[in-house]
């Protein structure tokens, strides 16, 4: 017996110092750190880190929702373009942006604005967190600049879009964050793109590896833009001619190069989307050719923003740049006959009998190729020279020199003659009004179905007028409304915009 | 075993009188009759001493109890006869005649002891027990032809509904213990011997001695953070101490399944005459089109193999069980099997009198193959006026849907995997009466799966450019230390029994995942990677969310009986889980329970109706940490990469992800349980009813948050931010007796749920959407949790005029569905939706016969629910024309033709979600019926048998219900997906139906 007392003795002995000295380990024990990511509070701290979050930044421009919520309503709300696709296909969640029947609860827009302040975080959490890290200053700068350039991209549609809205300049928000007023967004935008003009880079100045990032030209271009919202035309001129004087870019002698893969990073392009043939965004692809590619054959897409029967009437005659931006059913695109999609009619008659769409689709977005994937290979254009050009030009005739404002105008004209003597003669006007007018109608056609039109209507305040007879309404489709999935989470803090 | 029932008593020093005025016999009160009788009453199988025995002069109030060496000594007179009970032995009465020495041996109360319960870190007496526990007899699971013992308590345990939504082969069941108290992980945790798991498909039934059902607090809270969705405790097989010759089991069964019914959809010719309506002109001649039962193309007979071996036996210092178990079912649908092969090897040896050793180990390699899990969902869209075959033998484009024939042929995937469960423990009896046990145990799993879809062409919607290979690795380990103490001292008429533990619990997991493409040969040969045919993005490689964590627990328990007739049970855990964070990581978990053996009062002994009549109480505290435990986390993901450079290049991006909430804590369930068990004549009639109340707190739910805040489209954040209860009463009643030679038992159990959402943080709910995202059910405040959301509908418009008059929609026209105003507000728009129903069931029942004659028995079991409804979710997404429910049979065409079944349409409006798919999915089921032979006990040892049986049984004979489905039992996760099954529960994809099963079988003892 004694020895067998011996023997559980030392059991009980074992299992007890086992026992102290896992209980003496149990801080430790129970730590089960995230695996396979960091966490924000480790990010970034390195310079190859400050780098990943500065593309990161980018990457939200891949992002299908960040192409106005998947659609491009922006476009479908003007007069120059309709739904597309099928009449079936999205009708009851894109259709209503045709006609202005749209409504708060439309996901597309929580979609785009989520998707924005997404961008606007990770620009924050660049603009936040970089400075303190230990790393190459010049680099360093430039990477909160970049992050500084995209914050103003980001809220710059968000403040066009839906005016004042909550200023997030901090990557840890306040969960009751009232709307700031259109003007404290607009100081933001025009803050962050001084800062950014006085550290990026020109174009040139990039390595070949990094073109594609945000220029000092991109910054001032930009810049003009915003001050030609807010009709500070003396701004929008600087600006403007900063970009035209510096002598690094020019127009593509063919227009189509303006868009197309040829023209990717050219002369012209003064901020695109990089982009890659990938159907997924996580391999560069980016859905935004997609969702207005070629429907059914060649099957490019969904053949959304359909070029509206308005907008090809709209072009003067013979201007080239009607089929350049337009695909017609029998065209043939680099070697490939657009047959179109049998769903959809060729014709669409109202009851009168009326012409109100013929199948069409949008040829700034065009890749070649025949299949979906090449479709995601197209470099959206942010920003071209073209359209700094046309900036200049309205902010010198707004600024009382018509002169000068039709040189800019007019090399615009001229490339798209094309040397065609017959077509698309130089203006000479120089009534104010008259001459505004011509530049806005050189906008629409030059950069029709590029996400201006809407937009331009509503800052000249043309839109109660033209798009009047769509549906507009006056004091309300200047703004959209406040997704209202927004307003509901944040519990109705926030004022809806005006009739909403 | 027998060792741990056996009451065993110390040396203390005090003996305390119990409460019951028993007078003690003192010298004074002796009479000139009376002599001085004196012994001592030893244990009769150890022949230990036994202290606190009450030995009682028969018919008197008069008499004492033994001390600490076992000795009494009682004055009584030659005609009197002493009366020596204690509790667990047999009480005798012996007269003392002439006798002044007296010893007595008391042998252990046999039926007591077979009413031992398996409970939570150790057994108590059924007649002790304050908690709800059910228990399910080994041999009760095998009355099923499945892989998974928990298939086999359908309708056998009140409280416990389990339903198979699935007939997919090595398929679990959806297990739902009183009612669902989360939107997350509904499921009970499982304790095999010893060892929590979250699953137990790997057990086979024929290995398992018992299984109990703990329900309410008092059984679950000394498993705290992890019991509130309920605790099944597994005991699996022992070799018996009696039994030192082995028993060597050997049995096998065959069984067929078919199909239980198909559904009853158009044929070719009605099809086009319906097409022909929609479209008009789409088909000539309705008479010329080809017919295709899809459904009989996809579906066939399957037999399963159910075979298996053990050999339990002892010698005097090793107890053994060795049993190997084979399992192949292979499933109606094609490409579809589940074949296991398990072993289980359980020891115990005795070292010494006071100290053993022992292991308990499953090894179980098993392979499973999955068929298109959409494959009932295609056939049941698929036009019938397609061949599914061409001229050529190629396959036909099918409009919509696809060719199922082609998507099941080039559907190659497979589990393979290895589950080991089993832990070493070894006990020590320190003193008499405390035992200290330390237990290791461990769950591992292996599993791989590949899949391989070859570069096909059916059609442009059906075709796959470049050969797919897909292999996922998963390995999981989790181990489980345990040392507990126990304590049981009988002290005259008090009883104690104390528990402290101290356990430690840690899981791991790794997931990878390869991806290749364009594999040179089709062939299961060429499955394999190399650099030129992976698609390195699609790598993926992580821990299992759910299988990543540490925990470490204390326990304490008291059971305190006086007298037999109060019981008490106090206890308390205490978790730290390394799921939530530092702050949040402790969780206290009491409860307490009271009970009344009301049979064991002096009042109740002239009763001789009842037999057994107690009234048992408890409250306690539970939780459900069963969440991943990455939720807390506010990660960096790093798929944000940007593209640069004239020579077009992605550049890799990291930022942050979507917040997490460091302030997660786990899921409270306050529960109160009042149970009464009775038994009547005899035993004959045994009952037991409880009525039981669940108020879970803090559910976790993903809340979406405000897009400013910069998480990204649709982003959710997890937050303690529900409130669910569940009630009702589950009772359990039989009758077992027999008429001269025929025994005969009858017995029936039912449910009863109410279960509604008290809080639900969020707008609008969160609810579950189909494939075309709208959603289908919608748990909010007042409502049963995942109530079914839609508009509801009052009949059809059956003129312009009245469409005019009544709210609609632009896209509503005459012939069409009547949608309620359910608002009131003049016109139908989204919010009008409201609830039209709910999956969860009013009353959940099974009843089961048995008779037996001369080694003939009968066995019938019946199960069934009512009051729930189902979501025909099947029938309504329809962006093509695909096939119809013969119910369109009814359509309307032309006013006053119905009003109910609207016009026909190829989809759109009047398939929306609405009332219109609802069904009522009560349904009553008989489950299995069995016709067995034993043969006659001489017969068989001619045969040098112990015994033998034969049987026939048919499993899912007969099912009573209106549901239109393939089968009543929905849980709804879509086909593929991995989701809770509670926001999604009674939704009906036509997802794999379970069949009719005939078998046959064999059970031979040697």
């Amino acid at each position: 017996m004694k020895k067998l007392k011996n023997i559980y003795s030392i059991y009980i002995k074992t299992f007890l110092i086992l026992l102290l000295v896992t209980l003496g380990s149990c801080n430790d024990f129970l730590e089960k750190p995230l695996q396979g990511a960091l966490t924000q509070e480790t990010f970034p701290t390195t310079e190859r880190d400050a780098l990943l979050a500065t593309n990161a930044v980018y990457n939200i421009m891949l992002r299908e929702n960040y192409n106005y919520g998947l659609f491009p309503i922006i476009d479908i709300m003007s007069d120059d373009s309709r739904k597309g696709s099928n009449p079936g296909d999205a009708a009851a969640t894109v259709g209503p942006f045709e006609n202005f029947t749209h409504v708060a609860t439309e996901e597309t827009l929580s979609r785009w604005w989520s998707t924005l302040y997404e961008g606007v975080k990770r620009a924050n959490v660049v603009i936040e967190r970089v400075p303190s890290i230990q790393m190459n200053e010049q680099l360093k700068s430039r990477y909160i600049a970049e992050a500084n350039f995209l914050r103003a991209v980001f809220y710059f549609d968000l403040v066009r879009a839906w005016g004042g809205v909550p200023k997030v300049t901090t990557t840890n928000t306040s969960r009751n964050l009232p709307r700031a007023s259109q003007e404290e967004i607009y100081n933001l935008i025009e803050q962050d793109l001084l800062a950014a003009i006085q550290v990026l880079p020109q174009k040139t100045e990039y390595a070949a590896a990094d073109v594609g990032r945000a220029s000092k030209g991109a910054a001032k271009a930009l810049l003009a833009k915003v001050y030609l919202y807010q009709k500070d035309f003396v701004n929008a001129e600087k600006y403007a001619l900063e970009v035209i004087n510096s002598g690094l870019y020019d127009l593509e002698p063919d227009f189509a190069n303006a868009n197309s893969k040829a023209g990717e990073h050219g002369q012209e392009s003064v901020f695109e989307i990089g982009a890659l043939g990938e159907e997924s965004i996580t391999r560069g692809g980016n859905q935004f050719g997609n969702v207005q590619g070629v429907r059914g054959a060649p099957n490019k897409g969904w053949g959304f923003n359909r070029p509206s029967i308005a907008l090809m009437n709209s072009f003067e005659q013979g201007d080239p740049r009607l089929d350049k931006t337009v695909i017609y059913l029998g065209e043939v695109l680099d070697g490939i006959t657009i047959s179109g999609d049998t769903d959809t009619p060729n014709e669409t008659r109202d009851a009168n009998g009326n012409l109100i769409e013929i199948e069409t689709y949008n040829q700034k977005v065009w890749t070649p190729g025949n299949d979906v994937p090449s479709a995601f290979g197209y470099n959206r254009r942010l920003i071209r020279y073209a359209e700094v050009l046309l900036i200049a030009a309205e902010a010198l005739n707004e600024n009382d020199k018509p002169e000068d404002a039709l040189i800019y105008l007019n090399d615009v004209r001229e490339r798209a003659r094309e040397g065609n003597p017959a077509i698309l003669p130089d203006r000479t006007e120089t009534d104010k009004d008259v001459l505004r007018d011509l530049i806005l109608h050189e906008r629409r056609v030059e950069l029709a179905l590029e996400g201006q039109r809407f937009w331009d209507l509503v800052r000249t305040g043309k839109a109660p007028s033209v798009l009047g007879p769509l549906g507009f309404i006056e004091g309300k489709h200047e703004l959209l409304p406040i997704p209202q999935s927004e307003m509901d989470l944040t519990q109705n803090i926030w004022e809806q915009n005006p009739q909403w | 075993m027998r060792k741990i029932f056996t009451i065993v008593s110390i040396a203390i020093a005090t003996v305390s009188f119990t409460g019951k005025a028993i007078s003690q016999a003192t010298p004074q009160d002796a009479t000139s009759q009376n002599t001085n009788i004196e012994g001592t009453v030893t244990d009769a199988e150890t022949g230990e001493q036994l202290i606190g025995v009450t030995i009682q002069i028969k018919g008197t109030t008069v008499g004492t109890i033994t001390d600490i060496e076992g000795h009494y000594l009682i004055q009584a007179s030659p005609d009197d006869s002493l009366v020596f009970s204690f509790i667990g032995y047999v009480t005798q009465t012996i007269g003392v005649g002439n006798r002044t020495l007296l010893d007595v041996q008391l042998s252990t109360d046999v039926e007591t002891l077979s009413e031992v319960v398996i409970v939570g870190y150790g057994t108590q007496r059924k007649s002790d027990l304050t908690g709800s526990v059910s228990s399910i007899r080994g041999k009760d699971l095998t009355q099923i032809p499945s892989n998974n013992p928990m298939q086999a308590l359908q309708g056998k345990v009140a409280g416990v509904q389990v339903t198979s939504s699935t007939g997919a082969p090595g398929a679990a069941p959806v297990v739902r213990i009183r009612g669902v108290g989360t939107f997350n992980n509904a499921s009970p945790i499982y304790v095999v011997d010893g060892v929590i798991l979250d699953d137990i498909s790997f057990l086979n039934p024929a290995d398992i001695e018992s299984m109990e059902i703990l329900k309410d607090a008092s059984a679950t809270a000394i498993y705290g953070s992890r019991g509130a969705n309920g605790v099944v405790l597994v005991t699996t097989k022992q070799g018996s101490k009696e039994d030192k010759a082995p028993i060597v089991t050997v049995s096998g069964e065959y069984s067929i399944q078919k199909l239980h019914k198909t559904i009853d959809l158009l044929n070719g010719r009605e099809f086009a005459t319906v097409a022909n309506e929609i479209n008009p002109g789409s088909y000539n001649n309705v008479n010329a089109v080809p017919n295709t039962d899809w459904q009989s193309l996809i579906f066939r007979d399957a037999p399963i193999h159910n075979y298996q071996v053990s050999v339990a036996g002892s010698s005097p210092k090793i107890q053994y069980y060795v049993g190997v178990g084979y399992f192949n079912q292979q499933g109606i649908i094609p490409k579809s099997s589940y074949e296991r092969v398990s072993v289980r090897l359980n020891n115990t040896f005795h070292l010494a009198d006071n100290v053993r050793l022992g292991s308990n180990i499953s090894i179980t390699p098993y392979k499973q193959q999955n068929t298109n899990a959409f494959s009932p969902y295609i056939a049941y869209r698929a036009q019938p006026v397609v061949s599914p075959r061409q001229m050529d033998g190629s396959y036909s484009p099918v409009a919509g849907v696809g060719n199922v024939l082609a998507d099941i042929n080039y559907t190659n995937n497979f589990d393979r995997a290895l589950r080991s469960v089993g832990n070493v423990f070894g006990e020590v009896d320190i003193i008499k009466g405390l035992t200290f046990r330390s237990s290791f145990g461990a769950d591992l799993e292996l599993k791989k799966n590949e899949s391989f879809t070859p570069a096909f062409f059916v059609s442009p919607q059906q075709q796959n450019s470049t050969s797919d290979l897909n292999k996922t690795n998963t390995d999981r380990l989790s181990w489980l230390w345990e040392n507990t103490l126990n304590y049981t001292k009988d002290i005259g008429k008090h009883r104690i029994n104390a528990l402290v533990g101290y356990t430690m619990q840690e899981a791991s997991s790794e997931f990878l995942k390869v991806a290749g493409e364009n594999i040179i040969r089709n062939g299961e040969d060429f499955w394999y990677f190399d650099a030129s045919n992976t698609v390195g993005n699609l790598t993926e490689n992580r821990v299992e969310l759910d299988q990543n964590y540490s925990m470490t627990s204390y326990l304490f328990r008291l059971n305190y009986v006086f007298d037999r007739r109060y019981l008490f049970t106090g206890s308390l855990r205490r978790d730290a889980s390394s799921k939530f964070s530092k702050e949040n990581r402790v969780g206290y978990f009491p409860a307490i329970a009271l009970g009344w053996n009301i049979i064991n009062e002096a009042f109740m002994q002239d009763v001789s109706l009842l037999t057994n009549l107690k009234l048992r109480g408890s409250w306690g505290i539970v939780g459900n940490e069963k969440i991943d435990y990455s939720r807390r986390f506010s990660p960096v993901s790093n798929v944000f990469g940007a593209v640069f450079g004239t020579n077009e290049t992605l550049y890799p991006g990291s930022s942050y992800g979507v917040s997490g909430n460091p302030d997660l804590t786990w899921e409270s369930t306050y529960q109160t349980d009042v149970g009464l068990e009775f038994a009547l004549f005899e035993n004959q009639l045994k009952g037991e009813i409880d009525y039981y109340r669940k108020r879970t707190d803090d559910i976790l739910i993903s809340l979406p948050v405000a897009g400013y805040l910069g998480n990204g489209v649709g982003a959710t954040i997890t937050y303690n931010a529900a409130e669910v209860l569940n009630q009702g009463i589950e009772y359990n009643l039989g009758w077992s007796s027999e008429i001269n030679d025929v025994t005969y038992s009858i017995s029936a159990m039912g449910t009863t749920i109410n279960n509604k959402a008290l809080k639900v943080m969020g707008t609008g709910g969160p609810g579950d959407r189909l494939f075309n995202s709208a959603q289908t059910t919608r748990t909010v405040p007042g409502l049963p949790i995942g109530a079914f959301y839609g508009y509801k509908t009052d009949g059809i418009f059956q003129n312009q005029t009245e469409l005019d008059s009544y709210p609609h929609t632009s896209q509503a026209g005459v012939g069409d569905l009547r949608f309620v105003d359910v608002n009131g507000d003049g016109s139908l728009t989204p919010d009008d939706r409201t609830n039209i129903g709910s999956s969860i069931p009013d009353f959940i029942y099974g009843i089961n016969l048995e008779v037996g004659y001369k080694g003939i028995g009968l066995s019938v079991d019946f199960q069934g629910q009512a009051g729930n409804e189902i979501y025909n979710a099947k029938e309504t997404v329809r962006p093509d024309l695909y096939n119809f429910e013969q119910h369109v049979f009814d359509r309307w065409r032309g006013e006053g033709t119905s009003n109910t079944e609207p016009r026909a349409t190829a989809g759109g409006y009047n398939f929306q979600h609405s009332s219109r798919f609802v069904q009522d999915g009560s349904f009553l089921r008989l489950r299995s019926a069995t016709i067995s032979y034993d043969l006659s006990q001489s017969v068989a040892e001619k045969a040098k048998m112990k015994s033998a049986r034969i049987y026939i049984r048919g499993t899912n004979l007969l099912t009573w219900t209106k549901f239109t489905g393939y089968s009543p039992e929905v849980s709804g996760t879509q086909p593929g997906a991995t989701g809770t099954g509670v926001l999604d529960n009674g939704i009906d994809y036509g997802t794999y139906p379970v069949s009719t099963v005939y078998s046959f079988g064999l059970n031979l003892t040697f």
